[in-house]
């Protein structure tokens, strides 16, 4: 191994080891609690939690998070409606009451005495004394309820990562950062590939011929396969629940009822696959033969090659999405895009399927002359590069009678 | 060749890097108790395992959930004015592509007061659950299963009399073990695919009534040889194996039935489902 390959390999590994495998969350600052202070409210526009509904907490959790992020900064204001912030420990002494909800970030809670609302701390916990009332329910995220005998009128939650290394704060999907969002639809993109190549790899192995029949009559009768998968889709469950109502009325069909709803799901399904690995086998001979025909050397052109090519082309329509899935309206757009393109491609794979009675008849594969016709004897009598047809002569043009 | 292998690699270092291991999200709810009277409990759970049974007097309900946060979220509604509660796991609708495979380390107890007289309805998807009844007051029960693998058993007697035990099974394998604990007046079973144990040992109280109708799959009813069993069945190409039972028209009795102290009617209707009785000491 050369220098600048060792320095390749030992960059691997820096990046392996360095690389942070969990985003910021409410433990991960959890050292020493700040000096308990009050949180002025934020003005119009700015941060606002409103903890009076904690029925949905994992909906609270951004907010929770984004107030904890956003506390070590210099002039941190959020706004509670109907309550208070505040940072750094909190505590209600005994015989003191107070009313309305509390949000204690980055500090611990200890109530003695009444509290008269809710109560929500991030990255903090809750303890509540003998003689400790509160009238609403108390959150700890990130923390701990420790109930010494108090009493509380709502529910005690609390919400945390199992490991408290591990990744509270985006929890949520809406938090999942850009960069990890594509990673992960490219990891779910990359196994759909590697499947479909596999049994498209099984495909050509075990059924070469019928795929390629499925593949030809795909580039030969688009349009008729693509009308033909349309109108499947459309009749596919009528059709199946008048076969089961007629086997049903039949009396003596009841008992293949099973069996041929299973073999009609398995029939279905198996047109859907081979019609569009069909139509990834006829994308990637045509991309093929066309770079042939410029002249590119593109190795031995075999089935494998096409399914792979094709497949490779039919992903490419996912790739917008997967790279710009997490921007709102683009993201969806791409998606939209790529799920239309495919979605059409399948239907003409599955009419193709239907049409060619999954690779059974190629009627419409554009193989108009049968292969048993092609002896020598036909092709002798048949001249290659067609007949030049002679003229009918037409009526007016009757040479005139010889006198 | 090399160099393009290599840099392969270290993309895929930093991919696997920048990818943070699949970690699940804890979260616990509870709610003290404060002498209610009853409790009506709706448990809905979309996957992983769950198990519910008793918990502390002093505590009304609590739920423990460890779950995908990404593909799932805690449910936890209460409404005051019914004293019912919901509780458990629900899908999100803006799960991120890919094959979900933390929802089977997903996990879930549930626990409910002792105390309270329970009106319990269960919802769920695909999970495999252990629901322990033994220890509560129940006093109805609707549990309905899709394709999950649920065992049920009221390994108490129940320490009131319930009304109603209804059990709804998709695709599921559903296994009840100590009806004869549960104190219910009715027991409905409707069962599609699946195979489906209903298991009457345990401290009988008073007679019973189940009334079963299964579609395609196995029914195995297994009764103490204490209790008199009245069968009725309706079934349609289906095998019942009437062992122990004395035929009187559409009727089958058990032998022990004009003796017996307890009794259990039972009404089947099967189309292609079977029916088996087994009967224990």
């Amino acid at each position: 191994m050369c220098r600048a390959d060792r320095l390749l390999v030992a960059a691997g590994l820096l990046v392996l080891i360095a690389s942070p495998a969990h985003a910021a969350g409410p433990s991960d600052f959890r050292a020493a609690h700040p000096l308990p202070q009050a949180v002025p409210p934020a003005p119009q526009g700015g941060l606002t939690v409103s903890i009076r509904d904690l029925s949905a907490p994992a909906k609270l959790e951004p907010l929770l998070a984004r107030a904890l992020r956003e506390s070590s900064s210099p002039g941190f204001a959020v706004t509670v409606p109907g309550g208070e912030a505040r940072v750094g420990d909190f505590s209600i002494g005994s015989g003191e009451s107070r009313e309305g909800d509390v949000l204690v970030i980055n500090g611990d809670a200890d109530l003695y005495g009444r509290l008269t609302g809710n109560l929500v701390t991030v990255d903090g916990d809750i303890t509540l004394h003998p003689g400790a009332y509160i009238s609403g329910s108390v959150l700890a995220y990130g923390g701990e309820v420790q109930d010494a005998g108090g009493q509380i009128t709502g529910e005690i939650q609390t919400l945390g990562a199992a490991d408290s290394t591990q990744r509270p704060a985006t929890s949520t999907g809406t938090t999942l950062p850009p960069i990890m969002h594509a990673l992960r639809n490219v990891a779910g993109l990359a196994g759909i590939f590697l499947t479909l190549l596999g049994i498209g790899f099984g495909l050509v192995l075990l059924g070469k011929p019928n795929l390629e029949i499925i593949s030809d009559t795909v580039t030969h009768t688009f349009g008729r396969s693509f009308a033909v998968g349309l109108l499947a889709q459309t009749l596919a469950i009528p059709t199946f629940g008048v076969l089961i109502l007629g086997l049903i009325l039949s009396v003596v069909g009841i008992l293949l009822v099973p069996f041929a709803a299973i073999a009609f799901v398995l029939v279905l399904l198996v047109a859907i696959l081979a019609g569009a690995l069909a139509v990834a086998h006829a994308i990637g001979e045509t991309y093929t033969r066309r770079r042939m025909a410029q002249g590119v050397l593109m190795g031995s052109p075999n089935s494998y090659r096409y399914v792979l090519t094709g497949l490779a082309g039919i992903l490419l329509t996912w790739v917008g999405w997967a790279a710009f899935g997490w921007v709102p309206v683009l993201g969806w757009i791409a998606f939209g895009a790529a799920a239309l393109v495919t979605w059409m491609l399948m239907t003409v794979g599955l009419g193709a399927a239907l049409l060619s009675r999954l690779g059974l008849a190629g009627h419409f594969a554009g193989r108009f002359i049968a292969p048993e016709t092609l002896t020598d004897e036909y092709l002798w009598a048949t001249p290659q590069f067609g007949v030049p047809a002679a003229r009918r002569p037409g009526q007016h043009k009757t040479p005139p009678p010889v006198r | 060749m090399r160099a393009t292998l290599l840099t392969t690699a270290l993309l895929l270092g930093a991919g696997a890097a920048a990818l943070p291991a699949q970690t699940l999200t804890n979260f616990s709810v509870s709610r003290q108790f404060h002498g209610e009277v009853h409790l009506v409990a709706d448990i809905e759970y979309a996957g992983g395992t769950l198990h519910v049974g008793a918990g502390a007097p002093g505590s009304l309900y609590a739920m423990k959930l460890a779950y995908d946060a990404e593909r799932f979220e805690p449910v936890s509604a209460w409404d005051a004015g019914r004293t019912a509660v919901t509780l458990g796991l629900r899908s999100r609708k803006d799960g991120t592509m890919g094959v979900n495979t933390e929802r089977a380390k997903q996990d879930a107890t549930i626990t409910f007061s002792p105390q309270a007289d329970l009106a319990l309805t269960f919802t769920l998807g695909a999970a495999q659950s252990v629901v322990d009844f033994g220890g509560l007051r129940l006093a109805s029960l609707t549990l309905q299963t899709g394709a999950s693998q649920t065992e049920v058993r009221f390994s108490k007697p129940n320490t009131m009399r319930c009304t109603l035990a209804a059990f709804s099974a998709g695709a599921a394998e559903l296994t009840v073990r100590g009806l004869g604990n549960s104190r219910c007046d009715r027991v409905t079973f409707e069962g599609g695919v699946g195979s489906v144990l209903l298991d009457y040992t345990g401290a009988w109280q008073g007679d019973a009534a189940l009334d079963a109708k299964l579609a395609v799959g196995g029914l195995t009813l297994r009764i103490p040889r204490t209790v008199g069993v009245a069968l009725t069945t309706e079934q349609f190409l289906a095998s019942f194996q009437p062992q122990g039972f004395s035929r009187q028209g559409n009727r089958y009795l058990s032998t022990n039935n004009a003796t017996a102290k307890r009794h259990l009617d039972v009404a089947l209707t099967t189309s292609l489902g079977g029916v088996t009785v087994e009967w224990v000491d």
